[in-house]
């Protein structure tokens, strides 16, 4: 068997090395004691006999010379020797070493912190089986423009019962509880599912069990709960007993069955109920999401058509709910990071990756300039019969030992980077408590770090002498090659100036976008707002109790010294999405008009003035108004609403709208309102949204509002714990959750677009600071070999300032290369921005024309030293040198 | 007269076909069989031997020669046994088309 006695021969002589060489030692002295004995038989006499036997063998340093070049690994031995050569190196230039490093370390470091995030957000397989076969569902209006829609409980019932092409179909709505009778109140997100939800996904519990099949009831009033995995450890210190204990949700005693395994999507709800089929379940009102997976063989086409014909079924056995539905059927691959996200992270892999090669280029050009006091070496080891490819293999060494060293500490700085990222848990990116050093992001550094190594130390092995050797030889350092090398550094430069004017370009429009986003008219006020929520569980809404926690609740801030104003509201705004309705004045007759499709707000007459809106026509909502919800056993109500300017434009494009009527729901059941006042529009969905139409509906005993804002003087979080005692003294079973100022509310809503620009801003800078200390080492390199001919030009009489004209020409002539072909670049990429700014084109000039100047100044900046050292030369001085 | 390359190699495995041999034994038999043909210097006997020996030819043993002093012995594996005949088998053909190259020209 050859490969195994290789290998065997590979680990005796490398790791039984002394034994081997021994054994060799013994050979040769047996051999010559043979030799010596053969001689003696022949006659010769003793010491004859040895010094012929000393002859005839040669040299035993050769011969083992000899026996070490054959065996196996030897080419490793040699590669070890060089290692430490170049290592010795790298160690007689500590400052050239330190400073490589730090740059490649960097440029590692950032890109393996961008290549973590990445994986885990778009690479990194979802957590279920055979995800390929889950899709997602959604409902359609298209005659409406609605593209997507969630699904009504009615019509996920109907499309699970009457479909042929999937395995399962399960839904899934947000939900949230309060977990009362252990410690304070508390609310917990939750889902409530359909039981099929988690065998759909191919998800079983961590422990415990799953929902089963025929203890699901109608309606959500079930008595088992699921927990998701990271509530299991954050609030019952993951606990396997926790199993078969109960939980008072919403005061309904709940047994938790079993723990959900740890994942993303759908898996990270705090609490999971599932909810059963109900023969009176609404077909109105979109809240279902809804995922399927598809029977084996059946294609995803297939499927859709299978749905279109049940869609063509629903909408004529519904026609006043479901005219012109349609289903869409999508790929489960989208569950995880949006268009935009996807996009956002493509742009910042590219931003990395040119961050990366400008400290290639960096490093490179550093070599080069050593390279040249190398050269007579390498000359040297060429005049000794050392072969090209060991020379290049001698050079790269160096710059893959660089890049290993940096790559070690990247990583380093990457680990920590990411651990701070997750610590401050920027919302917007998926899977971010996911993303890790994980083999394949280890992978790709290992990769990006040969890479490296080898860009780097391309362009000095490139430069070895090939002939000249003799020219190289004897002229030393000085003459040969250098202008050739000054040509090559000049590009390197050019190149850095380029990529660093694509970051920069980058990293000003998403700047840009980002303060226009923040000075957005929002047409709501954050300054003085807190707001947080106090959810009431389906009780409330019977018999006015919650209405009559409302009243006493804002009676008791009222009294608060520092309130302004205090309001409620149905839907957080900013983070908290609305659902919507089809309206339009009463006075519409044509068929073919579309109403406008508005969000609604319940909204108590604090919130107004809570929130800041303006009032442009009428009067806001008053006590007096009543809920649009007729009461059991009630007369219709007098219905008033209060409407956004926009959408009272859009309805009544010539007159006031104060005063006049309009249909509610209109196509979904449909109500009569008289419209009292016009408020302005907001950006209530969150800044990067068009303002929205929106109707605000008066709260009442049958319409309450669980989110708060409360205007105050001062800090408006210092209100949070007198807003906590008041609740807590008027009904204990009530949790205050989700405290946060509404500045803050508005911050996180951002803090995607915050993340990319400032990422992109911290790696344009380290670009920048490359690109500059790339301009200043060449230039100044240059100026130190041209010091004589400077000299000589001083002492015939060119003033200081022309030396200075003359160098800071030299070194400009690239940078302004670059920045042409920089600008051409940023140019071509920018189309792939439009979809992420905000308020600016991608072809903003301000951005290019600042991000030119900086890079003009920063580089003039760089120029100027040498330059100014180049004017002061002491001519005497510089040709003595020669 | 210089060996060419390969050809050492194949003598040395045909020599140790007949049995274990020493490392002066090797370059004596081969200067007998070749009739004096070929010296081989230790400077290439080694080399060759332990490459052999590395590839699986031929294993090593410490043993006690004829004078009776500590001296290593070769001997032929079973791959060895393989390549001799292999290498043999492709010398008979070398030198067939050599020889008829060189007659006919």
């Amino acid at each position: 068997m050859p490969l195994g006695s290789r290998i065997l021969a590979l680990w005796r002589n490398l790791a039984r090395r002394q034994r081997v060489e021994e054994d060799l030692d013994e050979e040769i002295r047996s051999y010559q004691g043979m030799l010596e004995d053969e001689k003696q038989q022949a006659g010769a006499d003793p010491r004859m006999a040895r010094r012929e036997a000393l002859l005839e063998t040669g040299g035993a340093a050769q011969i083992k010379e000899e026996v070490r070049d054959v065996r196996t690994g030897a080419a490793l031995d040699s590669i070890g020797a060089e290692l430490r050569q170049s290592f010795r190196g790298l160690r007689r230039n500590p400052a050239l070493t330190i400073l490589g490093i730090a740059m490649l370390a960097l440029g590692m470091g950032a890109a393996t912190v961008v290549a973590s995030i990445f994986y885990a957000a778009l690479l990194r397989p979802l957590p279920f089986r055979d995800s390929e076969r889950l899709v997602d569902l959604s409902e359609t209006r298209k005659a409406r423009g609605i593209d997507q829609a969630s699904f009504t409980e009615a019509n996920f019932w109907d499309v699970r019962s009457q479909n042929h092409s999937f395995e399962e179909v399960a839904a899934y709505t947000f939900s949230e509880f309060n977990l009362t009778g252990a410690g304070p109140a508390e609310k917990v997100n939750a889902a409530a599912i359909t039981a099929g939800f988690f065998r759909t996904l191919g998800v079983s519990p961590a422990i415990g069990r799953d929902v089963s099949y025929d203890e699901v009831r109608a309606g959500f009033e079930n008595n088992v709960v699921l927990l998701g995995n990271r509530y299991w450890h954050s609030r019952f210190g993951g606990e396997a007993g926790i199993v078969g204990k109960t939980l008072r949700l919403n005061d309904h005693l709940c047994t938790v069955i079993g723990v959900l395994p740890a994942g993303e999507p759908w898996l990270d709800r705090q609490v999971y109920v599932p909810f059963g089929y109900r023969p009176n379940a609404d077909r109105g009102s979109w809240e279902f999401a809804v995922i399927g997976r598809l029977a084996r063989g059946v294609s995803a086409d297939a499927a859709r058509a299978d749905l279109q014909r049940i869609a063509d079924g629903l909408a004529t056995a519904y026609p006043k709910e479901d005219k012109g539905i349609g289903f869409r059927l999508d790929s489960s691959s989208t569950w995880v990071a949006s268009d935009n996200t996807r996009r956002a992270l493509w742009v910042l892999m590219g931003a990395v990756t040119f961050l990366l090669l400008i400290a290639c280029l960096n490093v490179a050009n550093l070599l080069l300039a050593r390279g040249t006091a190398r050269q007579r070496e390498i000359a040297v080891r060429t005049a000794l019969g050392a072969g090209r490819a060991r020379l290049v293999r001698f050079v790269m060494m160096e710059s893959v030992l660089l890049s290993a060293f940096g790559a070690v500490l990247g990583v380093g700085i990457a680990y920590g980077a990411v651990r701070m990222l997750q610590a401050l848990e920027i919302r917007g990116i998926p899977r971010l408590l996911e993303a890790g050093l994980n083999p394949a992001v280890l992978g790709f550094a290992v990769l990006i770090a040969v890479t490296t190594g080898v860009l780097s130390g391309l362009a000095p092995a490139l430069q070895m002498p090939i002939g000249g050797i003799a020219a190289t030889l004897r002229d030393g350092d000085r003459q040969a090659g250098s202008r050739r090398q000054g040509r090559l550094r000049a590009m390197l430069v050019t190149g850095e100036v380029a990529l660093s004017f694509l970051l920069l370009v980058g990293a000003g429009l998403l700047i840009r976008s980002f303060t226009q986003l923040m000075s957005v008219d929002r047409g709501f006020h954050t300054e003085g707002r807190v707001v947080f929520s106090v959810s009431m569980p389906g009780g409330y809404w019977q018999k006015g109790v919650g209405k009559q926690f409302l009243d006493r609740f804002f009676e008791r801030l009222a009294a608060t010294p520092g309130v302004i104003a205090a309001g409620a509201v149905s839907h957080r705004p900013v983070e908290g999405g609305d659902v919507g309705m089809g309206i339009d004045a009463v006075s519409v007759s044509d068929p073919q008009r579309k109403a406008p499709w508005a969000g609604w707000r319940v909204v108590s007459p604090g919130y107004f003035r809570a929130a800041g809106l303006l009032l442009l026509h009428g009067r806001f909502l008053e006590e007096t108004d009543q809920p649009v919800w007729k009461e059991r056993g009630e007369p219709e109500p007098l219905r008033h609403v209060v409407i956004s300017e926009r959408l009272a434009k859009l309805i009544f494009p010539k007159e006031d709208a104060v005063g006049k009527h309009v249909v509610l729901w209109k196509g979904q059941g449909g109500m009569d309102a008289e419209v009292v006042g016009v408020a302005g529009d907001s950006r209530e969905r969150g800044l990067a949204s068009e303002p929205t139409l929106t109707v605000y509906l008066p709260y009442g005993r049958n319409a309450l509002t669980g989110e708060f804002v409360v205007y105050t003087r001062g800090n408006p979080l210092a209100l949070a714990p007198t807003v906590r005692s008041i609740v807590a003294r008027l009904d204990p079973n009530l949790p205050v959750a989700d405290v946060r100022s509404f500045e803050e509310v508005v911050n996180r809503s951002v803090a995607p677009q915050r993340f990319n620009a400032t990422l992109l801003a911290v790696f344009s800078g380290l670009a920048l600071l490359l690109a500059t200390a790339g301009i200043y080492g060449v230039l100044s390199y240059s100026m130190i070999r041209r010091t004589s001919e400077i000299g000589l030009r001083v002492a015939l009489g060119a003033s200081g300032s022309s030396i200075l004209r003359m160098t800071v020409g030299q070194g400009m002539r690239p940078v302004l290369g670059g920045l042409a072909l920089g600008a051409v670049g940023a140019w071509s990429l920018s189309r792939y921005f439009t979809t992420l700014l905000f308020g600016i084109k991608p072809l903003d000039a301000l951005t290019y024309a600042v991000v030119a100047l900086l890079l003009l100044a920063t580089a003039l900046l760089a120029c100027f030293f040498p330059g100014w050292r180049a004017m002061h030369t002491d001519p005497a001085a510089a040709l003595r040198i020669e | 007269m210089n060996l060419l390359q390969g050809t050492l190699d194949v003598l040395i495995l045909k020599v140790l076909a007949l049995e274990p041999m020493h490392g002066l034994g090797v370059s004596r038999r081969i200067a007998q069989v070749t009739g004096g043909t070929f010296q081989v210097k230790p400077g290439s006997l080694f080399p060759s031997l332990h490459r052999m020996e590395e590839a699986g030819w031929l294993s090593s043993s410490w043993g006690e020669s004829e004078n009776s002093r500590r001296a290593k012995y070769y001997r032929l594996t079973k791959a060895g046994q393989r390549q001799l005949k292999d290498e043999t088998l492709q010398w008979a053909r070398i030198s067939a088309a050599m020889a008829s190259a060189l007659e006919t020209s």
